[in-house]
């Protein structure tokens, strides 16, 4: 077992929490705002993602804007240089599931993605 | 009903999970191990949890805990087949995910009729032992002498 | 047999008097992981302590909060983590971080007449713990997590809770490192009742959404999620 500092996290994020110790980490403001219409990319599943695949390629509308936070996709192994926004985008079910009733088109699903999944719709 | 792939992996690790080897000692466990739903009713004790349920969660939670999102990376690395971690800065043992995807691929075969919070011990004692970070006879020696020890007191 | 009496002394809670082989066997991995360097006894103690922490539905608290002083269910919405010191929880407390499965941004989904809220994590479980509690079986199942995100009604309708189609359910997949409860509508009947009586009829299911608070409703669905392999008799 390779030694390595497992204070690490404990050092940064003591006394603010995870993710608000990593607040300002991006460098930059979100590139999305709240209300924007945007599709979720369908990139290549060689990534890990946290990014559901009933969501790909859906289209939605940006809810919230969260919080900074290293994507659970950096390619950087153990590091966490690498900050990106977060927003939940709200789905309409309808637009989700084929079968969707109609009866219940108000139906909403909303779900949090890293910017690096998100494009202008 | 057509399976649904909301949660990738869980799918395909739940059919291949009906092929892992048991193992014996958990086996064995499995049979004869009482467990807290009996317990609680033969001593009269109404605690929904046994007492070592805690320590259980503080267990998982502590083999998550690498350097920060360091995990994120790890869970990547097995998802893609790569299994070496010695390379792993900050690597924690056990990934939340990966733990969590085979508790639910184990909790619908080997372990499907045991109780919550012991189905939730086997599977992460099964994770470890599938990963070579705790050997089964080792297990099954310490619980001996763990037996006798408590029984001394 | 002859009665002990313990004058003035209640008699002793009953206590499970045998060491279970599942017992056993969480001292053993815990003690070889130790030897092995997988992680120290501290923190364990420090994560186990976390779990200990956990007390019964702090969150019921904010929603009687927020339902009585809307300048608290503004601070609800705008500063959780300060709302949930209200309630007793330091969400940073004791490891100072959340755990790698709690994290510390806590939101909280306001319901309205026309909106309904309601809580899943299809990757794996993820629960807002320090306030709300450890998850109730059903949550963590595959059979929750896959279908409330597709057939939310049909699953609500298992739970016993129907809502007209003019109501949207919304339902929140929580996937990332977000962590929700709802706020429930405030429901008739409830003129004039204090923080406690409020408090107790927002249950856990409530929190999670699959469950209206109601006067008189004050415990949880018993779902059969499990046949015991060995009845107790």
């Amino acid at each position: 077992m390779s030694q390595h500092d497992r204070t690490h996290h404990a050092k940064i994020a003591t006394g603010k929490g995870d993710p608000q110790c990593f607040k300002g980490t991006t460098g930059g403001p979100p590139k999305f705002k709240v209300g924007d219409r945007v599709r979720i990319k369908d990139l290549p599943d060689i990534f890990y993602t946290r990014c559901q695949v009933y969501t790909r390629g859906a289209v939605g509308e940006v809810a919230v804007i969260t919080h900074e936070s290293p994507a659970p996709e950096d390619e950087a192994w153990g590091h966490v240089d690498h900050s990106e926004w977060f927003y939940i985008v709200r789905f309409k079910q309808k637009d989700l599931w084929p079968e969707y009733p109609d009866a219940f088109g108000n139906d909403s699903l909303q779900t949090e993605f890293s910017e690096r999944w998100l494009e202008l719709a | 009903m057509a399976e649904l792939n909301t949660t990738a992996p869980i799918d395909d690790l739940v059919a291949e999970a009906a092929n892992w080897t048991p193992v014996s000692l958990l086996e064995q466990i499995k049979e004869q191990g009482r467990t807290w739903v009996d317990l609680a009713v033969d001593y009269g004790v109404t605690n929904p949890d046994p007492p070592w349920k805690t320590s259980l969660d503080g267990m998982c939670e502590v083999l998550a805990a690498g350097t920060c999102s360091s995990m994120a990376a790890v869970e990547k690395g097995w998802l893609a087949g790569d299994t070496d971690r010695s390379t792993l800065e900050g690597a924690p043992p056990l990934p939340l995910l990966e733990r969590r995807w085979e508790e639910d691929a184990l909790s619908e075969t080997l372990y499907q009729d045991v109780p919550y919070p012991e189905r939730q011990l086997l599977a992460l004692v099964h994770s470890l032992i599938k990963r070579g970070l705790v050997k089964e006879e080792d297990l099954a020696a310490r619980m001996k002498q763990v037996h006798e020890r408590l029984a001394a007191e | 047999m002859s009665h002990d009496h313990h004058h003035g002394h209640n008699p002793p809670a009953p206590m499970v008097d045998e060491v279970s082989d599942f017992e056993a066997l969480e001292i053993a991995v815990r003690e070889l992981c130790i030897e092995k360097g997988l992680f120290t006894a501290d923190d364990h103690r420090k994560f186990t302590e976390f779990a200990e922490h956990i007390g019964p539905t702090p969150a019921a608290r904010m929603v009687a909060k927020a339902w009585l002083d809307p300048e608290y269910r503004k601070l609800c919405l705008t500063d959780s983590l300060t709302a949930c010191k209200a309630v007793g929880v330091d969400l940073l407390n004791p490891t100072g971080f959340g755990t790698p499965s709690d994290y510390t941004d806590v939101r909280v989904l306001e319901d309205t007449p026309t909106l309904h809220h309601v809580v899943v994590c299809t990757l794996c479980s993820c629960y807002p713990r320090p306030i709300l509690g450890f998850q109730p079986e059903w949550y963590r199942t595959p059979n929750y997590r896959r279908r409330l995100v597709r057939w939310p009604r049909q699953v609500l309708a298992e739970f016993g809770l129907v809502l007209p189609s003019e109501v949207e359910i919304r339902v929140e997949d929580s996937n990332q490192k977000c962590r929700f409860i709802v706020m429930p509508v405030r429901p008739a009947g409830t003129e004039g009742w204090t923080e406690d009586q409020l408090t107790e009829i927002v249950t856990r299911d409530c929190l999670i959404g699959v469950a209206l608070p109601k006067p008189g409703m004050t415990s949880n669905i018993k779902l059969p999620v499990h046949k015991a392999a060995k009845p107790a008799h």
